[in-house]
């Protein structure tokens, strides 16, 4: 009965009538029925059918990120206040989006727990809390950025490179497994994917030597069913792109969440830096298929085709971003295309039946590549690979943008990242790999404070690949973006605000202080007919709604 | 002028020398370091490249993002190598400072604590050619550093607290400081000059700043927060406010003004 309810929910909205009010009295006691049916791989196709929830990381399966929900619009954003906050008790940093279902919210917490709570009150269901061993070995943080469901189970990678089935109910576990071994530098924070009935999942540990993949397992037994290296092995096609044993420990790392196509069967995935990142000596040649956009067959995991950002890249700049499925207007017909804002500052649109490359320019500032050639590959400035003394190179290792998603919205056609023109000094250093350490080869240093560059939100035009408004904010952001069938963009700064932009323009709608640094992307979602809106700031998980009337 | 940063690395040399020959048997709890040969602080410095500038930065300065701190002045957590080392060993619970492998030797850790222990200046180890006394006269009088600047509760509003400066700066930064101001200008002390919508202009030190708002101090010390939205324009001076002394004090009396300055510590 639930489930009926929540179906009425996107109908009323998208005709902008008001849902029937369920015992409002008493917000304990709305739920006439047991909250929570169980997810098909029906459900998770058409999951932009039934707005009201958020059943994976990037909403749907083409990672657009836009919801339909229009309750909260332009005309009444600005009245926005409140409705509850849920404290993570671990003190770290809150990476995470949450998914609903049905009135349940899931949020994954520092370092690997899992939380379960009413998505009206933010009080817990249950909690699960993984044990790690204390010598993990991690580039980054403690971090955890979702889960993915399927049925009752919910599927959660951990630091210490597991993947985890959980009971979506009671937090109890169904199945623990180990995907690699973490005393070699293997790690795991990003949201797994569905993908048909398989759980589609990648890797962390590029500053380790690793050599990155992607793996699909039994969402039953917790099995390995593929495995797809993003280095190609010894006789394998792409595998001269390295010199000598390199490959080996080469990374192109797989550390954040695919973006799933049903009509084509395929799944799209980014690859992260070769290693060591910033000695390229080492590892002459494309270094295949570090930094690049994989396109696998959905059912084998076979490579169909492959485009790469930046060949033999010096400057860690990992193509690990949500890849953004549209079908948009381009030079006179319609097609399938694949967006891409990637850390080296380049917008790239690209058909993605073929992987051919259609448009592509620099949407932030950047000193290391003249251009993209017709098919997509960069032009390099000369004499810009890092140095032993250090030399001046923009975007600085963070990027122009980084993991923070990307979105896109039906209504604007338009493509919104969150920016960054810095510069940075990066240094190179001789390292020998050793099992389970670091191999980077080298570093990076500001000489200028943060507060010096310039941030921003920035609109882009997939079909011409130039910036159509942008909305300054500072210092760097690492905050994703939602757009909604409102016209609104909602999206969040290391400043500590949560804010809706409008799409169309980027004129400024609302703003509220959270007080700490948004490093998490906001999503959508609604339960008895009323539309909220989530964001993780700080260490607090925060949820906005509209005044009840 | 230049004699100053000579004379430091001599004294660090010595320092380090020294420290060496002190440094007795024993562990973690009890002893010094036997690990900081200046073979062991460029094995620290080849270590903590790789496995710390992540988060402290290639130059160990911290790194505001990431929250690490600023290694190279005086450590919040650890007042000793021991503490160092032991921070390096367990790390710092509900942070992201991790502990290093466990099966690190521990030779390696010491020689991480001598790289760090190399990036702060021990004053005890410095014999500056200025008078501290002599330099404190000019801090008041012809300097007229404390129209701005306060020391132990005494001074102006409009340049930084400088009572526990000694603990930051290292006689060369300090130097420069003085006869270059514009050449390391912290955020905090940039000049921002603001118009709101009815044109009424006001300049001010710029306290903080964000995506959505501003908030300076003015000369007369008045605080003033605006909206940026409410503004008609904003102009950032991303200089210091400082005259440099170069042609106000002689190079005697720069030099005691640093000594001065490094002499201001917490124990002080």
């Amino acid at each position: 009965m639930n489930r009926s309810i929540a179906l009425l929910a996107p109908l009323c909205l998208g005709l902008g009538l008001t849902l029937p009010v369920f015992a409002q009295e008493d917000e304990f006691q709305t739920v006439i029925t047991p909250a929570f049916s169980p997810v098909t791989w029906e459900r998770l196709i058409n999951a932009e059918d039934e707005p009201e929830n958020w059943m994976m990381y990037s909403g749907t399966l083409d990672s657009q990120r836009y919801s339909r929900l229009d309750q909260i619009d332009k005309s009444n954003v600005a009245e926005l206040e409140m409705k509850w906050s849920y404290q993570i008790p671990v003190i770290d940093r809150a990476e995470t989006v949450p998914t609903v279902v049905d009135g349940i919210m899931f949020i994954t917490e520092a370092p690997s727990n899992l939380t379960a709570v009413d998505a009206r009150t933010g009080r817990v269901y249950w909690r699960y809390d993984h044990e790690l061993p204390d010598d993990l070995r991690i580039c980054c943080g403690r971090n955890n950025r979702g889960v993915a469901i399927l049925g009752e189970t919910l599927f959660m990678s951990t630091l210490d490179a597991h993947l985890v089935a959980i009971d979506a109910r009671t937090g109890n576990v169904l199945w623990d497994t180990e995907v690699a071994d973490y005393e070699a530098g293997y790690s795991k924070t990003a949201a797994p994917l569905i993908v048909k009935d398989k759980v589609v999942t990648g890797i962390a540990g590029g500053e380790f030597g690793i050599r990155g993949f992607i793996d699909a397992y039994d969402p039953a037994s917790g099995e390995l069913e593929w495995r797809t290296y993003a280095i190609p092995g010894s006789g394998e096609p792409g595998n001269d792109s390295w010199s000598g044993d390199s490959w080996k420990t080469g990374g192109a790392a797989t550390w954040l969440t695919g973006s799933y196509d049903p009509d084509l069967n395929l799944i799209y995935w980014g690859t992260g830096n070769p290693g060591p990142d910033w000695n390229g000596d080492v590892r002459l040649g494309d270094n295949l298929y570090s930094d690049s956009a994989l396109a696998l067959d959905g059912d084998t995991g076979e490579i169909a085709w492959h485009f790469q950002f930046t060949p033999h890249d010096v400057h860690d700049y990992d193509s690990i971003q949500v890849p953004i499925l549209a079908d948009i207007e381009y030079q006179g017909s319609t097609r399938k295309v694949m967006m891409w804002a990637n850390r080296n500052a380049f917008f790239y649109t690209i058909d993605r039946v073929t992987g051919e490359f259609l448009e592509g320019d620099a949407y932030a500032s950047q000193t290391w590549a003249q251009g993209l050639d017709p098919n997509g590959r960069p032009i390099r400035v000369p004499g810009m690979a890092p140095t032993y003394e250090g030399i001046l190179v923009s975007p600085p290792i963070v990027g122009a943008t980084n993991w923070y998603s990307p979105g896109y919205s039906q209504q604007t056609g338009l493509f919104y990242v969150t920016s960054f023109d810095g510069e940075q000094e990066f240094f190179k250093r001789d390292e020998d790999y050793e099992e389970g350490e670091r191999f980077t080869g080298g570093g990076g240093r500001y000489n200028q404070p943060m507060d010096a560059f310039h941030s921003s939100i920035r609109a882009i035009n997939p079909a011409t690949a130039q910036i159509e408004w942008e909305f300054p904010i500072m210092p760097r952001s690492s905050a994703g973006i939602t757009t909604t069938a409102g016209g609104i963009v909602f999206t969040g700064s290391a400043d500590g605000y949560f804010f809706a932009l409008d799409a169309a323009t980027g004129e400024e709608l609302w703003h509220i202080s959270l007080g700490a640094r948004v490093h998490a992307a906001p999503m959508t979602y609604a339960v008895d007919g009323k539309q909220f809106v989530t964001i993780a700031s700080g260490n607090v998980v925060y949820t906005f709604g509209l005044k009840d009337n | 002028m230049s004699s100053i940063s000579t004379q430091i690395k001599h004294l660090l040399a010595i320092a380090i020398c020294g420290t060496l020959f002190a440094a007795s048997g024993g562990n973690a709890e009890d002893a010094g370091n036997l690990y900081n040969t200046r073979f062991d602080i460029n094995a620290g410095l080849k270590y903590f490249e790789r496995q710390c500038s992540r988060c402290h930065g290639f130059d160990a300065k911290g790194n505001d993002e990431t929250g690490a701190p600023d290694l190279t002045g005086r450590l919040s957590r650890a007042s000793s190598d021991v503490g160092i080392f032991n921070i390096i060993r367990t790390g710092v619970p509900g942070t992201a400072m991790l502990p290093v492998a466990a099966d690190l030797p521990d030779s390696q850790v010491w020689q991480l604590v001598a790289y760090i222990g190399s990036l702060s200046t021990d004053p005890a180890n410095i014999d500056l050619p200025g008078s501290v006394v002599a330099g404190a006269r000019l801090f008041a009088n012809k300097g007229d550093c404390n129209s701005c600047h306060m020391i132990d509760g005494q001074g102006g509003r409009l340049g930084p607290d400088l009572s526990r400066i000694g603990e930051r700066r290292n006689p060369e930064e300090l130097l420069t400081d003085i006869l270059d101001p514009h050449q390391e200008v912290a955020p905090r002390w940039w000049t921002m000059r603001v118009t709101d919508s009815e044109g009424i202009t006001r300049e001010g030190l710029r306290m903080n700043e964000d995506s959505f708002s501003l908030r300076i101090m003015d000369a007369e010390s008045n605080l003033w927060s605006y909206p940026k939205r409410q503004l008609a324009s904003i102009e950032r001076v991303e200089e210091s406010t400082m005259p440099s002394y170069t042609q106000i004090l002689s190079d005697s009396e720069v030099d005691d003004l640093v000594a001065y300055l490094f002499s201001l510590r917490k124990e002080n």
